[in-house]
């Protein structure tokens, strides 16, 4: 089956990076979510998937349901997920909203956060 | 609030066809146009001169709004207009749907309380906590109105 891909992924060392620079509809979320899993499946390197979301200036609470639900999903296939560079407003206003997005899910401060946390063999000097 | 009763459903036509003075009508018909009414909120927002965190509040709390019409009511509108008081600028936000209306207006604002599986039951108690102000008025088999209001915050 050829499914279109929303987001251009690339993979490195093992890490599929997810950099979301476009505005997400719902059905485009859902798109994305069956993309990863999709991406995982086919390829067996990928032991990590990183969602870049710093172009993202909202994000709501079926986004943040999504993204959780994206990240237990890949964790039961074998990955880790962390999201990074949420910016400081959506922030502001998913933890105003009792948003719990990083309870199910690792965060870090930008990509370059994120490949250290999965110990990217090029970031270990 | 908890608005029952028959009667008051003429109430609920006249706010759903309401031409009074909003600045933007947003018809929330396909999925689509929960997108377009977030990127409209965000653009008065940011025209009535809100900082950025306020302008993401209020995008964030009409994608939410969008979201429930379209999720229990399949249609809707959703007016916006900017407003002043004592010099300050204020945005104004009233969703309405002809949808099943709402029972227990206390339960739904429970944080975690859902009746769609794919949620978190946050929506409305979310909205609630972003918004200065927040009322819902809910005729159960007729529809459901939500008015927010947010002020600009002057750093």
């Amino acid at each position: 089956m050829i499914r279109a891909r929303v987001v251009p992924t690339i993979i490195l060392f093992g890490c599929m990076l997810v950099p979301i620079q476009i505005e997400l509809d719902d059905a485009t979320v859902e798109s994305l979510q069956n993309q990863i899993l999709d991406e995982i499946h086919k390829n067996d390197k990928i032991k990590a998937v990183i969602i870049d979301v710093s172009m993202l200036d909202i994000i709501d609470s079926y986004m943040s349901y999504t993204l959780s639900e994206t990240a237990a999903m890949a964790r039961l296939m074998g990955c880790r997920t962390i999201v990074c560079g949420i910016r400081p407003a959506v922030a502001l206003t998913l933890a105003q909203m009792g948003v719990p997005l990083s309870e199910g899910i690792e965060v870090a401060r930008d990509l370059e956060h994120a490949l250290l946390l999965v110990g990217a063999p090029f970031l270990r000097g | 609030m908890k608005g029952m009763g028959s009667a008051a459903g003429n109430r609920l036509d006249e706010l759903f066809d309401a031409r009074d003075d909003y600045d933007i009508v947003v018809r929330v018909i396909r999925e689509e146009d929960i997108v377009v009414a977030r990127q409209m909120a965000k653009q008065m927002a940011q025209d009535a001169g809100f900082s950025l965190a306020d302008t993401t509040k209020v995008a964030t709390a009409v994608s939410e709004l969008a979201r429930n019409i379209y999720r229990y009511a399949r249609e809707g509108k959703i007016f916006m207009r900017k407003t002043e008081e004592q010099g300050v600028s204020a945005i104004e936000i009233k969703a309405v749907d002809k949808g099943p209306g709402i029972e227990d207006i206390d339960l739904v604002l429970t944080k975690g309380y859902s009746t769609f599986e794919r949620s978190l039951g946050i929506g409305l108690s979310g909205v609630k906590r972003l918004m200065d102000d927040f009322e819902i008025v809910s005729y159960v088999g007729k529809g459901t109105v939500v008015f927010l209001k947010m002020r600009s915050r002057k750093i």
